[in-house]
């Protein structure tokens, strides 16, 4: 359950969620693209308000969805379904997505033929086609191995915001601390029970970032405290203000 | 009011011995069930024979089994225990197939760790029966039993009355009584034996889901299998409503193919003693060259006994068998196609409507376990003003795919359905998400996601589309003085035949028909049913690790 959550997002931003397993964070990530209703609060993409899932928040998800029976190409072209496109339109389109996402020369491949890095740039270049302006991302390297996540970790950041991609923001959800470190200029941390927001943190890192920088090692401890009730509370305790 | 009370202990009672008889098949199905999966596991040329013969056995449908079933048990064995025991044995050619394979796949595929567990602890035979592969076969038993006692129940209240020749048998059952109330022109009785049928079947049917669930919840092993329920995961619950549904979809699902279970030996599963495994293996194999020997001898015999001249006049009615062959198959393919657009559009609508769902599932459930045989004559009675009125001359030919559709939508469209439901909740967050309109869901997420379950399921309609076209093209005296006959169709021919006592002839037809059957069964239903596991695997689309 998640209580008094406010959060807000900025063009050009990678913000990253997290919070401990169970907590929410992927419910939340649905009621932002609209999958579903809050019970109480709204969601407003550009003063609008989300009412129903729309292309223009592009949902990525944690166990990499792509059909079987699709090739690569066509997996892309779906996203692009709504657009009402014409065929070559369609092809080219889907064809340039790939090719962002590093998969030139793959069209033809079906998702099996692909290992699970492949998997997920199909998926994000399957987003990307839909001309987003936000894209919703659940632990989309969870399911990679840590190679593969680390390579794609390193690419998608140029990836969403290359001058080829209409995309304004990105939410990445993550419980994986060195990740969201690596990869977000803004972290919210979720704790307690009802969840709410319990940090707002700022990465003033320079990129490209490297996990073994110290001073990102300082921000993961910093967010690790934060995910600690026990931590928290002599951190709270220690210096006398409520984080 | 009086005669409604006079009659209603007779129905009760009819509907009880009907019912009971359903039951005792299916119960005899399982035991028998459980030692043949056993032999299977032990043995592999056992298993080669039972699984071979099983799958000829189950494409062939019921009613081919008619004449051989009068000969041997009406005229071999005679009296009223003949006529008890071929009402039992059709029936049991009804129900047994889907129960057996259940077995066989639910020994083949337990998990390797508790056979092990088994092998540690020394269980003996019935140790590991009682304690491993009986109740794990539990779940699977349970998902059976909703289709099998639906088919029985159907086959029962035809069976009840038949006739060969002059000579008319009947066993007492609620499908003898409605057909004799029928007969006697007592509408309001027969109608009111088709409410206490129906309210038999439909409590069933209830009890039938709820042991489902209670089967899995008690025997299933807590496998993750992330299905779509109410927009969110609810892996427990879904899972328990996955076993609780029919064998043909968890088969295309979960299941490896036939031809893969048998190719895995039993040593990739677990090593016995040698000794045992060795007298298992000579037991098995013992058994299944038996029942080769057994049926090559019924074969020649039965080749050798008919005279040259029957062969000769046999052999030059092909011609004629195959356009009334052909024409049956048009017949069902007519049923099958309305029954996948139902199927479509119904179970679309169904499984993306949750509260309608709830309520119409199980009525669909209940209405398809009713008997259709039971309560045709009403309806064709109260209808046929009307449908005489729109079709005219092809009336008659209306009420045949009528029937063949009632007694078989079903099994397509519950496939279809549950395809629907066990579509990965990514696919349905992506159709949402990008707004993709209803064909083009249906073309390129829905349709391919749900293709096993849809060939799994046309399958099904098919071979059971059969047992309506049986008794609806050859239906003399249906109500009233009204006969309901259609020109041409084989089983129309395999029923005229058996009642005017030339069996030979239907015993030939039924055999024409069996390889044809089987042909289109290796030709057509095989490869597209491997294509659909092969490409079209929606879980394969979720990578997890």
């Amino acid at each position: 359950m998640i209580r008094h959550v406010n959060m807000e997002m900025h063009d050009n931003e990678l913000v990253a969620i997290i919070g401990p397993s169970g907590i929410g964070k992927s419910t939340l990530l649905r009621i932002l693209g609209g999958f579903v209703q809050p019970k109480e609060g709204e969601v407003r993409l550009l003063g609008k308000r989300v009412l129903q899932p729309s292309p223009k928040i592009a949902l990525i998800h944690q166990s990499i969805a792509t059909f079987p029976w699709m090739t690569a190409l066509d997996n892309v072209r779906l996203g692009l379904k709504y657009r009402k496109l014409s065929k070559e339109e369609e092809i080219r389109i889907a064809k340039k997505m790939l090719e962002l996402v590093g998969l030139s020369g793959f069209e033809n491949f079906y998702p099996k033929q692909m290992s699970g890095g492949m998997r997920q740039r199909i998926a994000i270049a399957r987003a990307l086609a839909a001309e987003p302006l936000v894209l919703l991302m659940d632990e989309p390297f969870s399911h990679l191995d840590e190679l593969t996540a680390e390579g794609l970790r390193q690419e998608v950041y140029q990836m969403l915001f290359s001058e080829e991609s209409p995309l304004k923001t990105v939410v990445l959800v993550s419980h994986n601390l060195f990740e969201v470190v690596e990869l977000a200029d803004r972290v919210y941390v979720l704790n307690g029970i009802p969840a709410t927001v319990v940090g707002d943190i700022k990465i003033n890192l320079p990129r490209p970032r490297d996990q073994h920088d110290p001073e990102l090692q300082e921000y993961v401890d910093t967010l690790y405290k934060l995910l600690s009730p026990s931590l928290k509370k002599k951190l709270t305790d220690g210096k006398g203000e409520t984080i | 009011m009086t005669d409604f009370l006079s009659i209603l202990p007779t129905l009760i009672l009819a509907s009880l011995v009907s019912i009971g008889r359903v039951w005792i098949t299916i119960l005899f199905s399982i035991v028998s069930g459980w030692f043949l999966a056993w032999a299977s596991i032990k043995s592999k040329v056992f298993e080669n024979t039972y699984i071979s013969l099983s799958e000829v056995f189950e494409s062939v449908p019921v009613f081919s089994f008619l004449p051989i079933v009068f000969i041997f048990f009406v005229y071999d064995i005679g009296g009223s225990l003949g006529i008890e025991l071929s009402v039992l044995f059709l029936v049991f050619t009804a129900t047994v197939w889907n129960i057996w394979m259940g077995i066989y796949q639910a020994f083949k595929t337990i998990p390797h760790d508790l056979v092990e567990v088994t092998e540690n602890y020394k269980l003996g035979f019935w140790g590991k029966m009682l304690k491993l592969y009986i109740p794990y076969s539990v779940p699977r038993i349970a998902s059976e039993l909703m289709s099998s006692f639906s088919d029985g129940l159907f086959y029962i209240t035809v069976s009840e009355v038949f006739s060969v020749g002059t000579r008319n048998f009947e066993v007492f059952g609620i499908g003898s009584v409605i057909a004799n109330l029928t007969q006697e022109g007592n509408y309001l009785g027969a109608l009111e034996g088709v409410v206490v049928i129906g309210i038999f079947v439909a409590v069933i049917t209830y009890l039938l889901r709820e042991f489902a669930k209670y089967s899995v919840s008690k025997y299933g092993l807590d496998t993750e299998m992330i299905i779509r329920k109410k927009g969110r995961l609810n892996i427990r619950s879904s899972l328990r409503v996955t076993n609780s549904l029919p064998t043909f979809t968890k088969i295309a699902r979960v299941f490896p193919t036939l031809d893969k279970l048998r190719r895995s030996s039993t040593e990739d599963y677990y090593e016995e003693p040698r000794k045992r495994e060795k007298l298992w293996k000579i037991v098995g194999g013992t058994i299944g060259v038996v029942l080769l020997v057994l049926i090559i001898y019924g074969a020649v015999g039965i080749i050798i006994s008919v005279p040259f001249t029957e062969w000769a006049q046999l052999i030059s009615s092909i011609p004629t068998d195959l356009v009334a062959i052909g024409v049956d198959y048009l017949r069902v393919g007519i049923i099958a196609g309305v029954s996948f657009l139902l199927a479509v559009f119904l179970g679309y609508y169904l499984s993306t409507h949750e509260r309608v769902e709830k309520v119409v599932i199980p009525v669909i459930q209940s209405f398809a376990a009713l008997p259709a045989p039971a309560y045709i004559p009403l309806v064709y009675l109260v209808t046929l003003p009307l449908v005489h009125e729109v079709f005219g001359p092809f009336t008659n030919e209306f009420y045949v795919l009528f029937i063949g559709f009632i007694s078989t939508f079903y099994y397509l469209f519950y496939s279809f359905w549950l395809g629907v439901k066990n579509m990965p909740t990514q696919y349905w967050e992506i159709m949402k998400n990008y707004q993709l309109g209803f064909f083009e869901k249906m073309k390129s997420i829905i349709l391919p996601s749900t293709l096993p379950y849809i060939v799994t399921g046309l399958s099904s309609t098919i071979n059971s589309a059969w047992g309506g076209l049986a008794i609806a093209e050859y239906w003399p005296n249906i109500i009233n003085g009204h006969n309901l006959y259609v020109r041409t169709g084989m089983m129309r021919d395999i029923v005229y035949y058996t009642n005017v006592g030339d069996i030979a002839d239907a015993v030939w037809l039924s055999f024409l028909f069996g390889i044809i059957v089987v042909l289109y069964s290796i030709l057509f239903t095989r490869k597209l049913m491997d294509l659909s596991r092969q490409k079209y695997v929606a879980e394969e689309g979720i990578y997890l690790v």
